[in-house]
């Protein structure tokens, strides 16, 4: 049992009428009704419309109503079914990255005693740049003949010519990779930290006097105790990433020859190149299943934290 | 009673002549949105034309809306989409028309005197009509030439005087420009439409035909003349007289490797060389133009981008909107825009206007627009073709030369279903 749990138990019952109730009920509702008010106004309304006009050929406009057509036509599109393969490497590959990266980190940080706070802006500031500011910058980085990166690389003898990082499919895939690694990790090294601060000392203490080794403190005291926090901070992460846009249409656009095109820059291509509202709605939802399906993942942890799982 | 109701209705209508008179006073806005607002040769020229057309017009305003060149095109989708594009905008006719984003000018047109209209050629109007009807002014163009750094020509021992006028003397000439660290020329692959236009001056000077005449089948590998084009074009990378990189290659990336003096010749408008002498001023005065280098047996030819101006379909004032179009057409600011800006007027009657005659470079980029083919090619789904398949497969070829053919008989069958599923 969690201690939200044990306080509620430890509350008398109510004791009032059922009129009170009703009124404390009205009540509730009036105080919720401005918030639901609002999500529905910027959640709600803009998510039907957009279900709405997935159901309709839109060509600028004008349109007409084609019920399933466009769900049939993405979903036999080659070109969706590779957007969602490259958007399951980018996700699966960013989210990996940002965990062992960010875990890492944050067993550092706990450990450092000098000039703690420093170390921890330092460590924020990719998360605090904006994506697009940041893939800006490594956008001309990764530039072929005036990027500081082969400039590097050539001084040093790795390289005997100037490589185009963003102009063949694997390397691209790879460069994106890497500036969202860049930006991600911070998210999952605050969240890490946070969890290893809230695990008794103690238990580290009769660990060594146990003669246990730090890899297997590590083993069977930091990772118990850190899985609730990743398995939600993964799952965040996940909704997080596989919707990702920015960093990607600032860089590649989702070439070349769309290696890097992932679900989101599709949708924008669809919508804005090639001007079919209508099948960029469509993408647009079956991207908001997918979303949904971690959401409940998400859902689930929580409850499981709340029905006293962790105890 | 009744002197009381009297007195009372007066001071009503009183109080409601005021209340509209300072509406009636209101001046129009007229909202501008233009690709090339931001581009800091051009500011001087618009904002001056801005300023004279409001003195002669107080009744109009106008309000430029200041977008970069990348985000034009989806911010007036958006805005059309929601109804609040601004009145006058510059685009492609046909993709806009067909969306039903830009209000014809049929009548409009029609009801201006002869002269006006005849200022224009029947070849550079075909370009704003969609459907028969007008939808657009030309304003300005881009011809597309072959642009040489003289320096580097000469560095490398070639004739400045006498510049490569087939595909092989232009080869023959790109081997003498390329080193460990500089090559000839950068080919444009990266993901706009700049990619295509470069690759259709290609196909068009070796007398090629990537689509047939009512854009309807797509023939860029079904072609010989257009297929052998390609090759010759896309092969410079392979062979390394193309800088690397050619699929992330757009126009600034193209500019910046010339300006730089990476690369001793680009294929680009006018426009293209007050971007690099801003960016380098020392090559002022060492740059020259020539007409693209031709196929064997094939007449010179090349593509001149066509920029037209047209209002939305949500504008509430046409006729306002109109006034200030014209205005901007008018002679002295296309030769403003020309010589300042290097926008290349579409009149025809600028041509031997003193001043643009009188500027060597203007009157040569005039000679070669003269072997030029209008571009875009009127399609309501150009927009996506020429930046989005288009550019797929000119970077599937350059990452795969073998497979050229395959990739690009490929894209025809794309094509030309595209093209029919209107």
């Amino acid at each position: 049992m969690n201690p939200t749990n044990r306080t509620a138990a430890a509350l008398p019952a109510p004791r009032y009428g059922r009129r009170l109730k009703w009124a404390q009920r009205r009540a509730a509702a009036a105080f919720l009704a401005p918030a639901f008010i609002f999500l529905a106004f910027v959640v709600v309304f803009p998510l039907g419309q957009a279900f709405v006009t997935s159901l309709y050929r839109i060509r600028g406009l004008r349109s007409s109503f084609v019920g399933f057509d466009n769900y049939v036509r993405t979903v036999t599109d080659e070109a969706f079914w590779s957007s969602l393969g490259t958007s399951l490497v980018f996700t699966a590959s960013c989210v990996a990255a940002h965990l062992a990266i960010g875990l890492g980190l944050a067993l550092l940080l706990n450990r450092v005693t000098v000039a703690r706070t420093l170390f921890r802006i330092a460590f924020l500031m990719p998360w605090i740049i904006a994506p697009a500011i940041g893939a800006t910058i490594f956008l001309w980085m990764l530039e072929p003949q005036f990027g500081v990166i082969n400039y590097l690389l050539q001084s040093v003898g790795a390289i005997s010519e100037p490589i185009a990082w963003l102009g063949r499919p694997w390397s691209a895939l790879v460069s994106v990779i890497l500036v969202d690694v860049w930006r991600g990790v911070p998210f999952m090294m605050l969240l890490m930290l946070a969890g290893l601060q809230t695990i008794p000392i103690e238990l580290y203490e009769a660990a060594r006097i146990d003669g246990a080794t730090p890899l297997q403190q590590f083993r069977y005291i930091t990772l118990p105790n850190l899985a609730y926090l990743m398995i939600v901070g993964t799952t965040l992460d996940i909704i997080n990433t596989i919707r990702h846009f920015d960093i990607i249409a600032v860089m590649t656009g989702g070439g070349p020859v769309s290696a890097t095109e992932v679900l989101p820059v599709l949708l924008y291509n669809t919508a804005f190149r090639a001007n079919r509202l209508g099948e960029a709605a469509t993408i647009g939802i079956l991207l908001l299943g997918i979303v949904l399906a971690f959401s409940i993942v998400y859902i689930r942890a929580m409850r499981l934290d709340r029905d006293g799982g962790r105890d | 009673m009744i002197k009381s109701l009297k007195r009372a209705a007066s001071l009503g209508s009183m109080a409601a002549i005021l209340a509209a008179a300072p509406a009636l006073a209101e001046p129009v806005t007229i909202e501008w949105q233009n690709i090339n607002l931001t581009e800091s040769q051009y500011e001087p020229v618009w904002k001056h034309m801005v300023a004279d057309f409001e003195a002669a017009y107080p009744d109009i305003k106008i309000k430029p809306v200041l977008v970069a060149r990348k985000d034009h095109w989806t911010k007036f989708v958006t805005a059309a989409q929601a109804g609040e594009a601004p009145c006058v905008v510059t685009t492609d006719i046909a993709p806009a028309a067909y969306n039903g984003y830009i209000q014809s000018l049929d009548a409009l047109w029609n009801a201006e005197p002869e002269e006006f209209r005849n200022g224009w050629s029947e070849d550079i109007m075909r370009g704003v009509r969609f459907d028969g009807e007008v939808y657009g002014l030309p304003t300005y163009g881009g011809i597309y030439a072959e642009i040489y750094n003289r320096d580097l020509v000469e560095a490398a021992g070639l004739d400045a005087s006498n510049p490569p006028e087939t595909f092989a003397e232009y080869k023959t000439w790109a081997e003498a420009l390329s080193g460990d660290d500089h090559w000839a020329t950068a080919i444009l692959g990266g993901p706009t439409d700049t990619t295509t236009r470069v690759l259709l001056s290609w196909i068009y000077a070796n007398g090629g035909e990537p689509f047939d005449e009512d854009m309807t089948e797509s023939r860029f590998a079904k072609d010989p003349k257009s297929l052998e084009a390609i090759k010759a074009y896309l092969g410079m990378e392979a062979a390394k007289l193309a800088a690397p990189g050619a699929t992330t290659t757009n126009y600034l990336e193209q500019t910046n490797l010339f300006a730089q003096q990476k690369i001793a010749t680009m294929r680009n408008a006018f426009w293209g060389i007050a971007k690099v002498v801003g960016d380098n001023p020392d090559l002022e005065g060492k740059l020259f133009v020539a007409m693209p280098p031709h196929g064997e047996g094939a007449a010179p030819a090349t593509v001149a981008r066509q920029g037209s101006v047209a209002i939305s379909a949500n504008c509430e004032h046409p006729e306002e909107a109109w006034e200030f179009i014209k205005f901007d057409a008018q002679a002295k600011y296309a030769i403003e825009r020309a010589l300042k800006a290097n926008f290349m007027p579409l009149r025809n009657d600028l041509a031997d206007a003193p001043e643009v005659a009188g500027d060597e470079m203007l009157s040569k980029f005039l000679t070669i627009g003269q072997s030029a083919i209008a571009y875009p090619p009127s399609h309501p789904y150009w927009e996506d073709i020429s930046s989005g398949d288009i550019v797929e497969a000119v970077q599937a070829a350059l990452l795969d030369p073998e497979r050229t053919e395959e990739i690009f008989t490929a894209l025809d069958e794309k094509l030309t279903e595209k093209l029919n599923d209107i």
